[in-house]
């Protein structure tokens, strides 16, 4: 197994319960723009590798989610920006460039301090 | 005083909305930069036809009300919306179109997608 990602939340925006009921969770790394972080789980990122793919397993503390489809600027958005847009639809294949999607299932509660990452199995 | 000059943007390949008039004012002189890795080309390229200033909003902020256009490299799903939430004209480098929670708030008037270099013109 392979750890790709590795990352801490530091922050929880206000309109983050907006975006988890639509079954989206939108990270971002530090530094991102003031406007931004009331959308956003903030995080610090203490490990990052390789690009994410089809297959990769997204954690968050104890809960797990095989990759299904991956956006095509979404590698983009998270080696620059720590910026992931995680979607539980279940597609397998992203309707917008930015998506990273997994199945359709209940998202797990985010705090401050949650680990997050990605892995290879 | 700054001499200041309009831009006409129209969208890019497979885009979505606009198009836009972009005219900066000393109470709103910047050309915001939301992407990765500094100012993007398009956002130099609009500060260099109208004289705004080009300002990377990751490295530091402003307050929206300076904004005369923000430019996002937004894969579709907050930063296309956080800015027309707040009726800051928006430029998205990617082709996208309204999609999630803030789809409510884009409008044809405050974003234009898929822009690339060639879609910016003077405004003669």
């Amino acid at each position: 197994m392979t750890e790709l990602y590795q990352s801490t939340v530091t922050d929880i925006g206000e309109l983050v319960p907006a975006f988890i009921a639509e079954g989206m969770l939108v990270f971002f790394g530090e530094g991102a723009p003031e406007e931004l972080r009331d959308f956003c789980i903030m995080h610090e990122v203490s490990h990052k590798q390789d690009a994410l793919k089809v297959g990769d397993v997204v954690f968050i503390d104890n809960f797990e989610a095989e990759i299904l489809a991956v956006g095509d600027v979404a590698n983009e958005n998270l080696m620059n920006l720590g910026h992931l847009n995680l979607k539980a639809n279940g597609n397998t294949e992203a309707d917008l460039p930015g998506d990273v999607c997994i199945a359709e299932v209940e998202l797990p509660e985010i705090r401050v301090g949650t680990t997050f990452g990605i892995t290879r199995r | 005083m700054a001499d200041y000059k309009a831009v006409h943007i129209e969208k890019g390949p497979g885009g979505w909305g606009g198009p836009l008039t972009i005219l900066p004012t000393d109470e709103k002189p910047l050309i915001y930069s939301v992407t990765g890795g500094g100012i993007h080309p398009i956002a130099a390229r609009i500060a260099e036809l109208t004289g705004g200033e080009a300002f990377d909003g990751f490295s530091s902020s402003a307050p929206f009300e300076k904004i005369a256009v923000a430019v996002i490299d937004c894969g579709g799903t907050a930063r296309i919306g956080v800015y027309p939430m707040k009726k800051v004209k928006t430029v998205d480098i990617h082709a996208t179109s309204p999609a999630g929670p803030l789809a409510m708030f884009i409008t044809e008037e405050l974003l234009v997608s898929g822009v690339k270099l060639d879609n910016i013109k003077p405004v003669e």
